[in-house]
């Protein structure tokens, strides 16, 4: 039905009590907000904590009377339960320092293996290089080894290329002889 | 059959079947079981006394830096955590943050004596320290939502963690400024109201104590979100969040004597936060030494921390990059509606970088 609005007797209830709720509390501050009320609601909380005080003096007396831990006891028991609570509070606390050093130290150890592996793998490369010298070195060896054999030889050489050099000489005088002993025939 | 009137509003017929149907969900939302909170994986990082360091692991992470998160000490920090898809953890979750919660937990009698300086220098501090360890990184962003907020500025200023970024979402921190009838702000501040015998006969102040000290300041009666909850209980979306929201607006949590005495005298009475005077085992809180990056979050409708409250710290601060938000939104919807989602997924993930 165009135009027209179905009625909530709830919501105009609701909107009738939040008006009388609001009045009645402005009523109330209203009211309240005085001297006199504030003398007579503090008579009322005295008057109200002598009772409670009376109250509590009775229950205790009694508690004593029959051996039996009033709530002071008590409160006092969980004091210490929480006095307990906070060392263990601080041990953990200091626990973290103790684990915070552990794990630097750590640390320093992890870095010092990396350094000490590092120097293992030289150590290790200086060996396969020291190696590798060895066998270069008797590789040199053998060569002058070779070398020496080869000067002596030579030397060998020469010295029989002088005994030729000498048989040669012997061969050219003999020679000599001859063509004269033939000269002196022949004539 | 409806009835049509002159002034052509209908008249619904009355149907049996549908109220039948909606005072039974009103009466199941008010007495059935409860809803499951804190949805969004987590696990226990560190326990102290009844607090715990709970952590959020990123759906596939992106920052670096993690998000430190510190809450009120009156209520739970499940409204952080409220709905899926309204929740400020899943939300910084699946934008990639590892996020930390630090839970207060529920007060119990032996803690009469914790004071506000016993949460900040012996929790915090460690906490964060645990946050730093557990998500082995440097710096951390810090979160606190209202008196978390407070709490988490007062640790930036004597914090030695680093910390990058500081995010403060309707926090108090002037309380010069009251939302308190002017009577009572007189009372308390000017004559010599003293807490010290209430503190003496109950050691923890009660949470029924701590909720109505709340709903005497915001709205004595309180029987709207009923009215709201018949109205709307056929439509079992809103009723699912009308009972989270129920459930956590009735958590109030027992708030420490020492806390109590502090927020009343060292906060309300003699605002020392601001004046430089507030002192944390002996060590002076200078809100001039935060220097970490600074988003101030402020709730345009909020009844309990006006604007007011915020807005000084953004002068009281160091910090050369500083940015204050002033939000549509209430004290607690900031949270819940997943408004502060949008602004911490624009400003902390240009800051996290």
């Amino acid at each position: 039905m165009a135009g027209s609005k179905t009625y909530d007797p709830y919501e105009a209830w609701k909107n009738l009590m939040i008006n009388w709720e609001k009045q009645a509390n402005d009523v109330i501050h209203f009211w309240t907000n005085s001297r006199d009320y504030i003398k007579w609601s503090q008579g009322a909380t005295d008057l109200q904590l002598r009772y409670l005080e009376m109250f509590q003096r009775n229950q205790q007396l009694l508690l004593t009377q029959l051996q039996l831990p009033t709530k002071k006891d008590l409160a006092n028991v969980a004091k210490l339960s929480i006095q307990t609570e906070e060392k263990l509070d601080a041990l953990e606390e200091q626990l973290w320092n103790v684990e915070d050093a552990i794990e630097s130290t750590n640390k320093q150890v992890g870095s010092l293996t990396e350094v000490s592996r590092e120097a293992v793998k030289v150590i290790k490369q200086l060996k396969t290089e020291q190696k590798r010298d060895k066998k270069e070195l008797e590789t040199i060896d053998e060569i002058h080894f070779e070398l020496l054999e080869i000067k002596r030889e030579l030397a060998e050489m020469n010295s029989l290329k002088e005994e030729i050099a000498s048989l040669k000489a012997q061969l050219a005088g003999s020679k000599q002889d001859k063509e004269k002993e033939l000269a002196a025939l022949t004539k | 059959m409806a009835t049509k009137t002159s002034n052509q509003t209908v008249l619904p017929a009355f149907n049996y079947e549908k109220e039948l149907e909606r005072w039974t969900a009103f009466a199941n939302a008010i007495m059935g079981p409860e809803l499951g909170a804190n949805h969004t994986p987590r696990k226990q990082v560190w326990a102290k006394n009844k607090a715990t360091l709970w952590h959020y692991a990123p759906a596939e992470k992106k920052y670096d830096i993690p998000v430190f998160m510190i809450y009120s000490l009156f209520n739970r920090p499940s409204i952080l955590d409220f709905a899926p898809g309204s929740s400020v953890m899943e939300g910084l979750v699946n934008n990639g943050y590892d996020v930390y919660l630090l839970d207060w937990g529920i007060a119990g009698y032996e803690d009469k004596d914790m004071t506000i300086e016993d949460y900040i220098a012996d929790y915090i501090p460690k906490a964060v320290k645990r946050a730093l360890r557990h998500s082995r990184t440097e710096e951390v962003s810090v979160i606190g939502y209202c008196l978390g907020g407070t709490f988490a500025a007062m640790y930036a200023a004597i914090a030695e963690e680093p910390i990058r970024n500081l995010i403060v979402a309707t926090v108090p921190i002037d309380f010069s400024v009251s939302v308190l009838p002017d009577k009572w702000e007189q009372e308390l501040k000017e004559s010599g109201y003293n807490a010290d015998r209430l503190i003496e006969v109950f050691g923890v102040i009660p949470p029924a104590y701590v909720e109505a000290m709340f709903r005497s300041v915001t709205a004595p009666i309180y029987n709207s979100p009923y009215v709201t909850l018949l109205t709307r209980a056929n439509d079992e979306r809103f009723v699912e969040k009308w009972k989270r929201m129920n459930k956590w607006n009735s958590g109030h949590v027992p708030l420490t004597g020492g806390a109590f005495r502090q927020m009343t005298t060292d906060f309300f009475k003699e605002n020392k936060l601001v004046k430089g005077e507030f002192t944390i085992h002996g060590q002076k809180v200078d809100l001039g030494k935060i220097t970490a990056n600074l988003l101030v979050v402020s709730s345009k409708n909020d009844t309990l921390i006006p604007e007011g409250q915020s807005l000084p710290l953004m002068e009281l601060v160091s910090s050369e990059d500083k940015t204050y938000l002033s939000v549509e939104a209430g004290h607690v919807s900031l949270a819940m509606t997943g408004k502060l989602n949008g602004i911490l997924e624009d400003w902390l993930g240009e800051h996290s970088k």
